[in-house]
């Protein structure tokens, strides 16, 4: 195989590709998350705990800040769903299928609040985590190197689709991040919801019949 | 995105771990949690020695999660390697690498600590040394260091290259809790002795010497290019060095034809097979080089 130079330049265009998707969230007073920008029209995923009490600020990668509108959280799966009013946006796409042991991995997201940090790593393995009410959470466990900042930013492989995000604050000290199937599941349940809620008061003509 | 050199590695990597993952083992023979090992022959499994805190009821899962009970064939403490045989032959076994770790090559650290499945983490291999003395009072010959994580219960399972043969066996008994790597030759080489006699029989000679250097005109008279040997400086009552007819004065320059620069290079050459056979010893003896035969007795 030759490497000549183009195995920095595939890395540079995942960097590239992934990077429009990765927002601030600021839930808090002090310190911030990160999201994913999971729709062209505005919704953006993250960490519940990213959240806070507050609808948070996203900051998109062209600077630009929107108050968003907290559409779903859920502590048990530690996500949230936010929506700010912008189109046009760069989506992430999650991978179709499960990762495996032992395929790169890269993390996006402001550790110690370092902007637009890319870490390197291996799915080390795939587990579940138990939430607190005790159920249990299919994870990928990493060797990334993940810090607070990474919160609620995407783990890719190298297609640059999402396998997870991340959410340290359920491993401890190792490298977790929340499955993207759940994320998926996570993310329709709260769009049916809200399309549902939106048809109740709409009371649009199908609705009567 | 189309698939790319990042994607082939990526996918190379999973490989790799696939597949040696399907000859990693959980082995639980301790009350913490289990550690790993390598199915190094179809019904044998090579683990670290440090690990195996009972010697019944040990218990072994295989990649495809069935439980087999296995017992201990051999264990040698000082090099932390130790074989356990298994009740009944698997068809998974590991393939020993052909082309010994090099500094810089990536490679993975893979375990299997929970019934859960394969785990494992990437790095490159940092440093590639020895001989050591072990925290446990044996010689390794060689080790490698790798930069990666080792997550616990990891003891016992395979350094895997990007092809997915075993580079070594990965151990955090030898250095104080640190991770090293026994290569897989030496380790190889050690679980077959085990198997053979169950444990590592570790040779005696009964001298006591130094290392000196050696002087030019007698580097000359042995034909080839060896800075030091040990002098011999006592030589015990009846041990196998007097009765070979080992004496005081002699340089020890090679053991088996192979040279033996210092004393820790003499201990890896009196280990293992050369115990209780005739062994040619060279020394200089007045300066000129000579062979003598010595049966090697055991410690």
């Amino acid at each position: 195989m030759n490497f000549n130079g183009t195995f920095t330049q595939v890395i540079d265009e995942l960097v590239q590709r992934v990077m429009p998707s990765l927002v601030i969230v600021r839930g808090h007073r002090f310190g911030a998350g990160a999201g994913i920008v999971w729709d062209a029209n505005g919704l953006i995923l993250t960490n519940n705990h990213v959240v806070g009490r507050h609808n948070p600020i996203v900051i998109l990668q062209n600077d630009g800040e929107y108050e968003s509108r907290l559409l779903a959280r859920d502590p048990d799966v530690d996500l949230a769903l936010l929506s700010i009013d912008a189109t046009d946006l760069t989506p992430l796409r999650p991978a179709s299928v499960s990762p495996r042991v032992g395929e790169m991995v890269f993390a996006f997201g402001h550790p110690w609040g370092q902007r637009n940090t890319v870490t390197r790593g291996i799915v080390s393995a795939l587990v579940s985590a138990q939430n607190r009410r005790g159920d249990t959470l299919p994870v990928v466990r990493s060797d990334t190197p993940l810090a607070p900042g990474n919160s609620g930013g995407p783990l890719v492989n190298a297609k640059g689709e999402v396998v997870g995000i991340n959410a340290m604050i359920i491993g401890g000290d190792q490298s977790v991040s929340i499955a993207a199937s759940v994320a998926m599941d996570f993310v329709n349940k709260a769009l049916s919801k809200k399309n549902s809620e939106e048809r109740t008061n709409q009371r649009t003509p199908q609705d009567v019949i | 995105m189309s698939n790319n050199v990042l994607v082939e590695l990526s996918d190379a990597l999973a490989d790799a771990a696939e597949k040696a993952g399907n000859a990693t083992v959980l082995v639980n023979a301790r009350r913490r949690m289990p550690a790993s090992g390598i199915v190094y022959a179809s019904d044998l499994i090579l683990t670290a020695d440090h690990i195996l805190e009972r010697e019944e009821g040990i218990k072994v899962i295989l990649g495809d999660g069935t439980e087999v009970s296995a017992r201990i064939a051999g264990r040698d403490a000082g090099s932390d390697v130790a074989v356990l045989k298994l009740e009944r032959a698997v068809e998974t076994v590991a393939e020993a690498t052909k082309s010994p770790a090099r500094l810089g090559q990536i490679a993975l650290v893979l375990g299997r600590p929970s019934p859960n499945g394969i785990e494992a983490s990437l790095g490159t291999v940092s440093a590639i040394g020895g001989p050591i003395r072990t925290g446990r009072g044996g010689m390794l010959e060689k080790y490698i260091r790798t930069d990666s994580i080792s997550y616990p219960g990891f003891s016992g399972g395979p350094l895997v290259a990007a092809d997915g043969t075993v580079l070594g066996v990965n151990t955090s008994g030898l250095a104080n809790g640190a991770a090293v790597t026994i290569p897989a030759d030496i380790a190889w080489r050690i679980a077959d002795t085990l198997v053979k006699h169950g444990r590592i029989q570790h040779g005696y000679l009964g001298i006591r010497s130094q290392t000196v250097e050696i002087p030019a005109a007698s580097q000359k008279a042995l034909k080839h290019e060896q800075a030091t040997g040990l002098l011999v400086v006592g030589v015990e009552n009846d041990s196998p060095a007097s009765k070979g007819g080992l004496i005081v004065g002699d340089i020890l320059v090679a053991v088996a034809g192979v040279p033996v620069l210092h004393h820790d290079e003499l201990f890896t050459r009196l280990s293992g097979d050369v115990v209780g056979k005739s062994t040619p010893i060279d020394v200089l003896r007045g300066g000129q080089p000579q062979t003598i035969n010595v049966v090697i007795g055991e410690r």
